[in-house]
C-alpha cells in the first residue's frame, strides 16, 4: 500500500510539474504534444488523484505554454518594465502639471 | 499537411517581434511563486488606480458598465482595457481553432508556436483597436479638444498597458506564479468591488441624509443613529439603492452553495496497466467546465450590449435596432439600462418585485441562462479538449486502464458521464448565477460565480503546491 501510494503521488506530481514549461516538454515526450492543451488543465485544478482531470477554468484561454520564438524576456524585466510604465505614466502626470502651472502663471 | 496557403502563416514574419516571457528553468519554489503572484497582483492594482494621462472627462454613458467586473477593468485608469484584448483573443482563437476554420496540428512544435504567437498578436492588435476606437468615439473627451499629442499619448498608455496585461499573464502561467493572470485578475476585482461595497465609508445623500454607502458600516451607522432601533434594522437590510444586509448575505450564501457544489463529483477507478498495484482515480466534477460557461455567456451577453448600444444611438427609430435592444438612463447611476428588446430580455429582472411584475421576462431571462449555459459547456468540451474522446486518449497514453473494462470501451464508459456532467454542470451554473442575480448579490450573479470558482482553484492549486513541496523537499 505504502508503494502504491508512493507511486501514486508520484504520478501526480509529475502532471503538477508539467506547469513550468519546460519541466513540461520533457517528462512525457511526443505524449507531451497531443496532450499540449490539456496540459494547462491538468496543472489547473486537480488533487492527490492520479491522473486528473477538469474541464476548465479561465486560464484555458491560453493554449500552450512551450516556448515560442520570440523576443525572450526574462520575468525580472517583466516586472521592471510594468514598474517603468507605472512610473513613466506619473511623470507625465506631474509633468503636466508642472507645465499647465508655469503656462498659467505666465499667462 | 497539404500545402497551400494558410492563415496561421501570417503570423511568422511577426513572431520575432512578440514579447515572451522564457520558461522557468528550474522548479520555482512556492515562496517565490507566491512573490512573483504578489507582485503582479500589485502592479495590476496600481496600473487599476492609476489615471491615463491627458484624459479631459469620462462622463457620459459608458458602453462597457456591464463587462467592467468580469472583465477587470477600471474607468478612467490605465487599466481600461482590463484584461479584454486577452480574453477576446483567447476565445476568438479558440473558436477559430475549435471549428477548424485555422487548421492547426497540435503535434507540430511550429504549429504551436505559431498559433501562440498568433493569439497574441491578436491581443496586442485588439488593444490597440480598442484604444484607438476609444479615443476616436470622443469617451475621454473629443480629439479636437485633447489635442492630437495627447490623443496619441491616451492610445500609447492603453496600448502599453495591454502589453504588460498580457506579460503579467504569461509570467504567472508559465510556472513562475500560482493559477493564470487572467483569473488572477478577475477574482481580485470582483473581490474588491465586494469589500468595497460592504465596507465602503463615502457618504451617499439621497434625500434621506447623509447614508454610508457600505452595507455593514450603514447597518451600525443606522443602528447607532436612529431612535427606532426596528426601523432602522429595516432600513439596513432592505434599503433599495445603496448595498444592504441582505445583497450581503445573498452574496456570503451563494459563495457557500458553489463551494459546497464543487466538491459534487463521480470517481471512475483507473489503474496503471504497466506498474502494478497503481491505482488512481479519474474525478468527474459536476463542474467540469467550472466557470467557462459564464464567461463565454457574459462575452456574448456584453457583446450584444456592446452593438444594441451603438446601434441604439444612432438609429434609435429603426424597427430592427428597437428589437435589439431599447435603453434608457437609469435614475440612479446615470449608466444606461435595457428596457426593451432582446437586450432587455437577457438582462436580470432587478428585483423580485420586477419579476413579479414581468413574469415572462423572468421566465425568458432564465431559461436564456440555464440553456446558454448547457449549450457552451457542451460545445466547450469538444473546443477545449477535453471531450470524452480526448480524454480516453490521455489516459491511454498514460497507460492507465478502467478496471473491468476493456480498452476500447474507455470512451464508452467516459461519454456515459463527461456529456452529462458538462451539460448538467453548465445548467447548475446557470441556475447559480439566476439565482445570485434574483437574490440581489453583491457584483451581478456573474460576478459572484466567477469570482467563487477562481478562489476555488486557487486554493487547490495552493494545496498542490504545498503537497509537492512537501514531497520534494520532505519537511
Amino acid at each position: 500500500m505504502a508503494r502504491g501510494s508512493s507511486q501514486s503521488q508520484s504520478t501526480s506530481s509529475a502532471s503538477s510539474n508539467t506547469r513550468p514549461g519546460p519541466v513540461g516538454i520533457a517528462p512525457r515526450g511526443s505524449a507531451a504534444a497531443t496532450a499540449g492543451m490539456r496540459r494547462r488543465r491538468v496543472g489547473g485544478s486537480s488533487n492527490s488523484s492520479s491522473v486528473s482531470a477538469s474541464g476548465g477554468g479561465s486560464n484555458m484561454l491560453r493554449f500552450y505554454t512551450d516556448d515560442a520564438p520570440g523576443l525572450k524576456i526574462t520575468p525580472t524585466v517583466v516586472l521592471v518594465m510594468s514598474v517603468c510604465f507605472i512610473g513613466f505614466v506619473t511623470a507625465l502626470h506631474v509633468f503636466g502639471k508642472l507645465y499647465r502651472y508655469r503656462s498659467g502663471a505666465g499667462a | 499537411m497539404g500545402g497551400g496557403f494558410r492563415v496561421l502563416h501570417l503570423v511568422r514574419p511577426f513572431l520575432s517581434f512578440l514579447p515572451e516571457v522564457q520558461s522557468a528553468d528550474r522548479k520555482v519554489p512556492f515562496r517565490e511563486k507566491v512573490i512573483y503572484t504578489v507582485i503582479s497582483l500589485f502592479i495590476f492594482l496600481v496600473c487599476s488606480q492609476l489615471p491615463l494621462y491627458g484624459i479631459h472627462s469620462t462622463t457620459g454613458a459608458d458602453p462597457f458598465y456591464w463587462m467592467r467586473v468580469i472583465l477587470a477593468s477600471n474607468r478612467g485608469t490605465v487599466m481600461e482595457l482590463g484584461i479584454t484584448p486577452i480574453v477576446t483573443s483567447g476565445l476568438v482563437m479558440q473558436l477559430l481553432a475549435g471549428s477548424k476554420i485555422i487548421e492547426v496540428d497540435n503535434n507540430v512544435r511550429e504549429d504551436r508556436a505559431l498559433l501562440n504567437g498568433a493569439q497574441k498578436l491578436l491581443g496586442i492588435l485588439i488593444a490597440v483597436g480598442e484604444a484607438v476606437a476609444y479615443v476616436l468615439s470622443g469617451m475621454y473627451g473629443s480629439v479636437g479638444q485633447l489635442g492630437v499629442g495627447n490623443a496619441i499619448l491616451i492610445i500609447v498608455q492603453l496600448c502599453f498597458a495591454g502589453i504588460i496585461v498580457i506579460c503579467l499573464d504569461e509570467l504567472l502561467q508559465k510556472g513562475y506564479g500560482l493559477g493564470s493572470g487572467i483569473s488572477l485578475f478577475i477574482a481580485t476585482n470582483i473581490c474588491e468591488s465586494i469589500i468595497w461595497k460592504a465596507f465602503s465609508p463615502t457618504t451617499i445623500n439621497s434625500g434621506r441624509g447623509a447614508e454610508f454607502e457600505g452595507a455593514v458600516i450603514a447597518l451600525f451607522h443606522l443602528l447607532i443613529t436612529r431612535t427606532d432601533k426596528v426601523r432602522a434594522l429595516r432600513e439596513a437590510f432592505y434599503r433599495q439603492n445603496l448595498p444592504n444586509v441582505t445583497n450581503l448575505l445573498a452574496t456570503v450564501l451563494i459563495f457557500l452553495i458553489v463551494i459546497y457544489f464543487q466538491g459534487f463529483r463521480v470517481v471512475l477507478p483507473v489503474r496503471s496497466k504497466n506498474a502494478r498495484g497503481q491505482q488512481g482515480s479519474y474525478p468527474i466534477k459536476l463542474f467540469y467546465t467550472s466557470n467557462m460557461p459564464i464567461i463565454l455567456q457574459s462575452a456574448l451577453v456584453s457583446n450584444l450590449y456592446f452593438i444594441s448600444q451603438l446601434l441604439y444611438r444612432k438609429y434609435s427609430g429603426n424597427f430592427l435596432v428597437n428589437l435589439l435592444g431599447k435603453w434608457q438612463e437609469s435614475e440612479y447611476s446615470g449608466q444606461s439600462v435595457p428596457v426593451g428588446g432582446l437586450a432587455y430580455y437577457v438582462t436580470a429582472p432587478s428585483s423580485l418585485a420586477d419579476m413579479a411584475a414581468n413574469p415572462f421576462h423572468a421566465l425568458f431571462y432564465i431559461v436564456f441562462m440555464l440553456s446558454a449555459c448547457a449549450l457552451f459547456s457542451k460545445t466547450w468540451i469538444e473546443v477545449s479538449g477535453s471531450s470524452a474522446k480526448d480524454v480516453a486518449k490521455q489516459l491511454k497514453e498514460q497507460q492507465m486502464v478502467m478496471p473491468g473494462h476493456r480498452d476500447s470501451n474507455l470512451q464508452k464508459e467516459l461519454n456515459r458521464y463527461i456529456p452529462t456532467a458538462a451539460a448538467f454542470g453548465g445548467i447548475c451554473i446557470g441556475a447559480l448565477t439566476v439565482l445570485a442575480d434574483f437574490m440581489g448579490a453583491i457584483g451581478s450573479g456573474t460576478g459572484i460565480l466567477l469570482a467563487v470558482t477562481i478562489i476555488y482553484q486557487y486554493f487547490e492549486t495552493f494545496e498542490k503546491e504545498k503537497a509537492s513541496e512537501l514531497g520534494l523537499f520532505g519537511f
